[in-house]
């Protein structure tokens, strides 16, 4: 019996998802750039002003930080909830995964590959944008390392809600709830100092924040939050040790 | 009124040397008490072997203190109504779900405690074909290869020997969503079967297929048999049961009522079978010790509309020990 590596198992049970990614990369490129795109268009021409927070820095170079953070909570939450979803309740595929030697955690790192992958592909794009239309933000290794923690976090908060939610509709709703206000207060295209104390107070708690937070600071060259950091790998232990049990006790 | 006494053709062919199919050392008895906490025989012919299988979801009690020993080789056929705790049992043997309380090694490994290692030896065929429609029939094979922790190569040359088997090789880089149902079972099947496991889980597999597929799936699963691998099957057929299976459990309300040959079970209800339906639509159904008992008993008959005497069937014995049709 070969010796147990998570790393190996997940890529053997995210091979189904990569070989859907693989055959719809253009549509999937497009699809999640359009989003993005807009809130550029909507916010940093439309708009064109917001609270920076006091940060010297022009707005489009500071909400497009922002909007690559949206990108990896969107790509992320999204890919992996409703691939989850469709596969547990339509396909019954997700049964198969279940059924066979997988280890648990390889089942849970494997299927927030995908969203990890359309999150980086999306805010890797929306980034070269970015820099083509700022001279202040720069992609550093770093940066990209950031983007993938941030995305990873929301695939399995994805993978949680694709667990969790028994229609459609329950996930429609979990999103519009969890992700839509997320999106619009986390300190993505305005600073979250810009908001009544108590709110804001509840806004540093989420983890849409802190992601915020993590890469505008490594795409401006800001001192690093390390307290970002460490509260977004919190959420990823959190969110994983979550699936974890919801997978082991079968409680979806 | 006599308005029809006749034996239909098909019981009395189904009846042909049933005793050919047992494997080796087959000692299967009928055992219409299993359920109800027997001790199963254990030895090394018994692949899956579980004792007191306990499921409730919430207060109903879906697998009530079931008890089963499958032995290495033979095709199990699983039969009961909707509702009888059937797909439980099964999800329990295939360890997609816990019970509450039971015992479950397969083939001498606790399932239960090391589910991991237990599902090396199983293979499933759901009734819904739990294929990714979105990529391709080679896709889907090798990633269930990938998932049995087998390397390409491996996988290469077993996909080969399959989809040649099922006539799948002309196929293999189609979308799964644009097969038909048949083509897709054909697909679930390989995928089941790519790491060659001990036991074959079939949930219901000719549900929805055509007769051309549906016997083709017949003369896969004898097949598959042949080379050795254990069938555990459900079905809602019973002349598919009859067919195929070496022995047949009967469940009901949680508890296996009957266990055995098809010959075995098919003894439990006298041979000849009496049908009366009545004015009102009603329908009764009689057994005799042959035909001619059944006649004079048919003679005696008032207010029949329509009477019919056949050779009893499994069907009838699974009416008699359930009280309903499959």
């Amino acid at each position: 019996m070969r010796p147990y590596n998570i790393f190996s198992e997940a890529l053997r049970v995210a091979y189904g998802d990569l070989c859907f990614f693989r055959r719809n990369i253009i549509q999937i490129i497009i699809s999640s750039l359009i989003g993005p795109l807009l809130y550029l268009i909507a916010f940093g021409y439309g708009m064109r002003s917001g609270s920076t927070g006091g940060a010297d820095v022009s707005y489009i170079s500071y909400i497009v930080p922002g909007i690559v953070a949206i990108t990896t909570l969107t790509a992320g939450f999204a890919s992996t909830s409703q691939k989850i979803l469709i596969q547990r309740l339509f396909y019954t595929s997700f049964d198969e995964l279940i059924l066979s030697p997988m280890h648990t955690p390889s089942i849970i790192l494997g299927k927030s590959i995908i969203g990890m992958l359309k999150g980086l592909v999306g805010s890797v794009a929306m980034l070269i944008l970015g820099v083509a239309l700022s001279d202040t933000l720069f992609i550093t290794p770093a940066l990209i390392a950031c983007i993938i923690l941030a995305s990873f976090t929301f695939s399995l908060m994805g993978v949680m809600a694709g667990l969790l939610a028994n229609s459609s509709p329950t996930l429609t709703m979990l999103s519009s709830i969890l992700i839509t206000p997320m999106t619009f207060l986390c300190g993505t295209l305005f600073a979250v100092s810009a908001l009544p104390e108590l709110f804001a107070m509840i806004i540093w708690v989420l983890p849409l924040t802190h992601a915020s937070e993590l890469i505008r600071s490594t795409a401006l060259g800001w001192s690093f939050p390390w307290w970002s950091l460490l509260t977004l790998l919190a959420y990823a232990a959190g969110f994983f040790l979550i699936n974890c049990k919801l997978i082991k006790e079968k409680l979806y | 009124m006599l308005a029809k006494v006749g034996v239909p053709v098909r019981f009395l062919a189904k009846r042909k040397n049933r005793s050919d199919k047992a494997p080796a050392g087959d000692e299967a008895s009928l055992n219409p008490n299993a359920g109800c906490g027997v001790a199963v025989p254990a030895g090394d012919d018994t692949i899956i072997l579980a004792k007191d299988i306990v499921k409730s979801f919430g207060t109903n009690i879906a697998v009530d203190g079931l008890s089963l020993s499958i032995k290495r080789g033979e095709v199990y056929g699983f039969l009961g109504p909707n509702g009888a705790g059937k797909t439980t049992t099964v999800n329990i043997l295939t360890t997609a779900d816990l019970p509450d309380s039971a015992e479950l090694y397969i083939d001498g490994v606790d399932a239960l405690s090391n589910r991991v290692a237990a599902r090396s030896d199983i293979g499933i065929v759901q009734q819904q074909n739990s294929l990714e429609k979105e990529i391709s029939v080679r896709e889907n094979i090798v990633h269930h290869g990938l998932m049995q922790n087998m390397s390409r190569k491996q996988i290469e040359a077993r996909m080969e020997v399959l989809c040649e088997r099922m006539q799948l090789t002309g196929r293999l880089d189609s979308l799964v969503r644009d097969l038909s149902g048949g083509w897709k079972r054909r697909v679930a099947i390989v995928c089941s079967l790519i790491h060659n496991p001990k036991i074959l889980f079939l949930d219901e597999p000719a549900t929805g297929l055509d007769t051309q597929s549906r016997n083709l799936l017949y003369s896969m699963v004898k097949a598959i048999n042949a080379e050795g691998t254990t069938i555990f099957f459900t079905t809602h057929y019973i002349y598919e049961a009859e067919d195929l299976c070496h022995r047949i459990g009967i469940i009901n309300e949680g508890k296996l009522v009957a266990e055995g040959t098809p010959d075995e079970l098919q003894s439990m209800v006298p041979p000849s079978a009496l049908v009366v339906t009545f004015e009102d639509g009603r329908e009764e159904v009689s057994y005799h010790a042959n035909h001619e008992a059944a006649q004079r008993a048919a003679l005696e008959m008032e207010g029949a509309t329509s009477i019919a005497v056949r050779q009893s069937n499994l069907e009838d014995v699974f009416l008699e020990l359930t009280g309903r049709s499959l």
